[in-house]
């Protein structure tokens, strides 16, 4: 090998990833958002540092002066809303996020048990991963931050025929319904959903997502929206959840993904 | 039974290079690999409805993707082609379509063969689709029979004329899905380094065996189902899904698991995808194909020269067919391929290869620490801690991460490889929890079991033995 120790690298390569660095940690950005209520600000913070050992008996004793859904929505939403924020910043990644939402989920658990009937979700959305495709890790990504979001995931799994597929929609009558898939070959499937989905008369969106998928593809059929990364798929079921059609989904796809 | 690696095929890391493996191979119509020249292969996907019809379908494969391909080959002056076909599932589901495609590559790679005398070879990378759900093994997934598939694909593309036959195996994916989202070596460790191992071993031993009785190369596997999926989440410098640490370190793990095709009887060259293929290649000696720069049409890694160093045939990883201003898809790709391999292949003739291996090399050293440690001078040493502790498929895995993280932390303490304050926290604590686990594989396996019963609920024993 010859001799490389001299090398000046910044010459050849520009590390953005440390360039870009945030120096914020999350106690300085979390003190800004955190509840002030101390009950609440507990609820909060338990999410927001991951402390699953902690929940359970977090969310009994709140459950003893708040009400179940200040709970929820005051307390373990909040803490998960300062979560995405520090996803956002770069200070938090993925398994921050996993954790966070599982922390989460055993809170709202607990404390939906309390409320006569059940909790309401925002809506219901389908998920799955096409046929003949066992690559799932995405849309299992997207399925918790929809769940975060507040959503209720009707969670089909991977490899799942088209006639599942509209059998669940059916059934479930989801806000939308969304397939991803890796292969060329295997994202037809979702094309062959759609269709199946307008000739029962069902006009609700059908997002296709995944490696091989990109926005032409998924714009190419009737119903098909796209959603490029998991992190988009909350704010577009926003907007359907506002009543936006699939069409209006499209016109405004870049605006919508854009965070406005 | 096989015959594990516990020393070394390369006594120095310098003697590894671009073109040259200690254990070189032919087949095809003329193709010479690891003997002194640089093969370039083209991959490629049909475009989407094409897989309506067994006709429709072959003709996408044979009469446009391979012949586009091998003409533009002939058109600008390369000497040998590889094509690598990785099949989609319908290939595998649809009764003919895995055949058909099979025979008419072989055919239409015969045919330009004797037209223009160019070396032809065509690799079938079948798809494994067994579910962890299911269960692995033959007998055990009543809904789909996909182990049951995944032999008859094999016997499929043999009897038809595939030249190289190879896999990405998902043995151990459960767990290598689980630690990649929640940043967990250990469970990493379990699934890929150890169940992906035994995974292994059963069905490569099976693949072996079918490519014996058809004379068909045993190429080899990738850990694309698990490293893969970590580098890709890990992704560019402003990606911020998983740490590029966390995917290093998990790249050297899955080198332990992939070299077990090799011990099985597999003669490379293995599956370009597998990133670890320079760590394979220091210990086995066997020819590695690699995919990096000319790979850009599927995915963009952070090692785009870097992979080059010591591959023996360069990929671009698949494209999807369709026109280009330029020509087809394949066509198009294919260029920039073909003529890296020149290059390459320049310097070897020039006496000048290992140069270019340094060049390659730097270029991409300190851009992230998966680089840094696949790296041939750092990959070797990862690759000789797997030799060390070879007879184990748990100790050797476990050996290779805990190389590769204290290789990026002291490169890292020198000046030469900068990391954040995450990546460096990451690999820090990456080395306490490997450190922390047990010696003794059986009470692994019962430490594993018992912390991942609740979180990897479709794990099943069985589908490893247990």
């Amino acid at each position: 090998m010859f001799d490389i120790s001299k090398i000046d690298y910044s010459f050849i390569l520009k590390r953005y990833d440390i360039a870009a660095e945030n120096n914020d940690t999350p106690e300085a950005i979390a003190s800004k958002m955190l509840p002030k209520d101390p009950v609440l600000n507990k609820l909060a913070s338990v999410v927001l540092y991951m402390k699953l050992k902690e929940i359970i008996p977090t969310v009994n004793e709140a459950l003893k002066t708040k009400k179940p859904l200040e709970i929820i929505n005051n307390g373990l939403v909040a803490g998960m809303e300062i979560v995405s924020v520090l996803y956002a910043k770069h200070i938090y990644y993925l398994p921050e996020i996993m954790m966070a939402a599982k922390v989460m989920e055993v809170g709202i658990s607990i404390a939906e048990k309390q409320i006569p009937g059940g909790r309401e979700t925002k809506g219901k959305v389908v998920m799955h991963a096409a046929e003949g495709d066992p690559h799932d890790i995405g849309k299992n990504i997207a399925a918790v931050m929809m769940r975060s979001s507040g959503f209720t995931v009707v969670d089909l799994g991977k490899d799942v025929a088209v006639d599942e597929v509209v059998a669940a929609v059916k059934k479930e009558k989801p806000l939308f319904v969304s397939g991803t898939a890796l292969m060329t070959t295997t994202m037809t499937a979702m094309k062959d959903g759609a269709a199946k989905l307008q000739a029962e008369g069902i006009d609700i969106p059908y997002m296709a997502a995944g490696g091989a998928v990109n926005r032409d593809f998924a714009e190419s059929f009737d119903l098909g929206i796209y959603s490029e990364k998991a992190p988009q798929t909350p704010p577009i079921a926003e907007k359907i959840l506002k009543g936006y059609d699939w069409k209006k989904v499209r016109e405004e796809w870049d605006s919508i993904v854009g965070g406005q | 039974m096989t015959t594990k690696y516990t020393k070394m095929a390369y006594d120095n890391a310098d003697d590894m290079v671009f073109g040259h493996a200690k254990k070189p191979i032919s087949y095809g119509l003329g193709i010479k690999v690891g003997a002194g020249r640089v093969i370039p292969e083209i991959n490629y996907a049909p475009r989407p409805g094409t897989e309506k019809s067994v006709e429709r379908i072959t003709k996408e494969y044979v009469d446009y993707i391979s012949k586009d391909a091998i003409t533009r080959a002939v058109t600008l002056g390369f000497p040998d082609l590889q094509l690598e076909t990785e099949w989609v599932s319908q290939m595998g589901t649809v009764k003919g379509m895995g055949a058909s495609i099979v025979a008419g590559q072989k055919a239409i790679t015969e045919k330009m063969h004797d037209e223009y005398g160019i070396n032809l070879a065509v690799r079938h990378t079948i798809p494994d689709q067994r579910e962890a759900e299911q269960g692995l093994r033959l007998g055990m997934d009543s809904k789909f029979s996909y182990p049951e598939k995944f032999i008859e694909c094999c016997e499929t593309a043999c009897e038809n004329g595939t030249d190289v036959l190879c896999v990405e195996s998902v043995g151990g994916k459960e767990f290598a899905d689980y630690a990649v989202l929640n940043g967990d070596i250990t469970a990493f460790l379990f699934g890929v380094g150890y169940l992906g191992s035994i995974d292994m071993e059963k069905i490569w031993t099976e693949m072996v065996s079918i490519c014996k009785k058809n004379k068909t190369i045993a190429g080899g596997d990738t850990n694309c189902s698990g490293a893969n999926v970590s580098m890709f989440m890990a992704g560019g410098l402003l990606d911020n899904d998983v740490q590029r640490t966390f995917s290093a370190v998990t790249r050297a793990i899955s080198a332990a698991r992939t070299m077990v095709a090799m011990e099985c009887g597999a003669t490379g060259p293995d599956k370009d995808c597998g990133y670890e293929g320079p760590i394979i290649k220091s210990i086995t000696g066997k020819p590695a194909a690699q995919e990096g720069k000319n790979c850009q049409c599927a995915h963009a890694d952070i090692q785009g020269n870097l992979m080059a160093q010591c591959a023996d045939v360069w990929s671009n990883e698949s494209v999807e067919y369709h026109p280009e201003f330029g020509g087809s898809s394949v066509q198009c790709w294919l260029g920039p391929l073909g003529y890296e391999c020149s290059l390459m292949n320049t310097a070897i003739v020039t006496g000048q290869a290992k140069i270019l291996r340094d060049l390659y090399m730097t270029s991409d050293r300190t851009r992230g620490p998966e680089g840094y440690i696949l790296a041939y001078d750092n990959a070797w040493k990862i690759g000789k801690k797997i030799a060390e502790n070879g007879n184990d498929y748990y100790l050797r895995a476990k050996a290779a991460g805990l190389a590769a993280a204290n290789i990026i932390i002291e490169g890292n303490s020198k000046k030469e490889l900068p990391l954040t304050r995450k990546q460096l926290d990451v690999v820090k604590k990456i080395v306490k929890d490997l450190e922390a686990l047990p010696d003794d594989t059986d009470k692994f396996y019962e430490y594993c079991e018992k912390k991942y019963k609740d979180e990897v609920p479709n794990f099943k024993p069985k589908s490893y033995g247990f």
